[in-house]
């Protein structure tokens, strides 16, 4: 059985934003890159909730978690992956 | 340019210079015949160094709103004083249909109420209806400059306050809507833009607002409670919208509409008020 890995499903979404786009690399920059910018990074907040199904404290997050994907993946998935 | 311009009106050319790319767009919102050359190379400059994803959307999507707000205006609701507040380079009242008997009025500082008309009258423009500049400065007491251009606080208003409350502190923003609904007869209205308070947290908006604090237009104001915020200073919020949502630029808005009880939102405020206590 397979299942769609949590940090693929934001791989997933930000792809679906940008057309243009097919392919993303873990280590590409999301923010310098302004595929992820300040309204949609609420977004991006949310799809990791719901990929990862933790919350995420708003008053407490770290830049340095969402600047490519995997960060994104060792902040908030790297836990449930293993 | 000759005229020396506070930081804050650079802001007007910027706003003029967003307003220019839509008009040129084939689904434009709105058409602003004016705003290319009104906005000047700065205005471009800033627009190419503010980019931020979703702003220039919003300043469209804010633009069309209160273009409607004018457009539902109708004889029957007795208002005829419309004033834009921090007017900039604002030109509805060279572009929209007015309904008659209106007279509007803009407020701005003096620098550049006199640099906007020398460059009006360089291009010909001629209003669609009675129009009076009103120089004043916002942080003062500046109604009686505006009493002394005709506003009669006896008539109902349609005050238009657009891209002000960001530079504002809460306390000032505050005293500027409960000075306005001291100066606003029964029938009044308030149409305005209000940031959510997320935005000015939100770690990905940083470099934006560090820019605009750096240049010496921070902003400052924002509230996720913008009916009870106003509704302390007077005014009764009859509809409150956020871009893309329908009939508010939703074919234009990149981002969903986040739910009311969505926790942490960013919400962009588009606002139609009456003053409260009238009819």
């Amino acid at each position: 059985m397979t299942t769609t890995s949590g940090v693929e499903k934001v791989r997933d979404w930000i792809l679906g934003r940008h057309a243009d786009r097919d392919e993303l690399g873990p280590d590409e920059n999301l923010i310098d890159s302004r595929l992820v910018d300040s309204l949609s990074f609420i977004e991006l907040i949310y799809v990791i909730e719901g990929a990862s199904g933790a919350e995420i404290d708003f008053d407490a997050i770290d830049l340095q978690d969402f600047q490519t994907l995997s960060a994104i993946d060792r902040a908030f998935f790297g836990q449930v992956a293993r | 340019m000759t005229t020396t311009m506070l930081p804050v009106s650079c802001t007007a050319q910027w706003m003029a210079a967003a307003r220019a790319v839509e008009s040129e767009r084939a689904d434009a919102l709105f058409v602003d015949p004016l705003a290319r050359e009104l906005a000047t190379e700065d205005g471009f400059e800033l627009l190419h160094k503010y980019a931020n994803g979703g702003l220039e959307p919003f300043v469209c999507i804010r633009t069309r709103f209160l273009d409607d707000g004018i457009a539902a205006l109708r004889p029957a609701d007795g208002i005829t004083q419309v004033v834009l507040l921090a007017a900039g380079m604002d030109t509805r009242a060279f572009r929209l249909d007015w309904p008659a008997d209106v007279v509007v009025y803009e407020v701005d500082h003096g620098a550049l109420v006199e640099y906007k008309q020398r460059e009006l009258d360089r291009l010909g423009a001629r209003p669609r209806v009675p129009r009076r500049a009103v120089a004043a400065d916002l942080t003062t007491r500046w109604l009686p400059e505006l009493v002394g251009a005709g506003f009669d606080p006896d008539q109902p208003t349609l005050w238009i306050v657009e891209a002000v409350t960001f530079f504002l502190t809460h306390r000032q923003a505050a005293d500027l809507f409960t000075t306005l609904a001291g100066a606003s007869a029964p029938g009044s209205r308030l149409e305005l833009d209000i940031l959510g308070a997320g935005f000015l947290r939100n770690p990905f908006a940083r470099t934006f607002l560090d820019a605009m604090r750096a240049d010496g237009r921070p902003w400052l104001f924002g509230t996720d409670e913008p009916v009870e915020f106003l509704a302390g200073t007077g005014w009764q919020v009859r509809e409150l919208r956020e871009p893309g949502q329908p009939g508010v630029g939703e074919q234009r808005w990149p981002y969903a509409v986040q739910p009311a009880d969505r926790r942490g939102a960013n919400r962009l405020w588009l606002v139609r008020a009456e003053v409260a206590g009238g009819r």
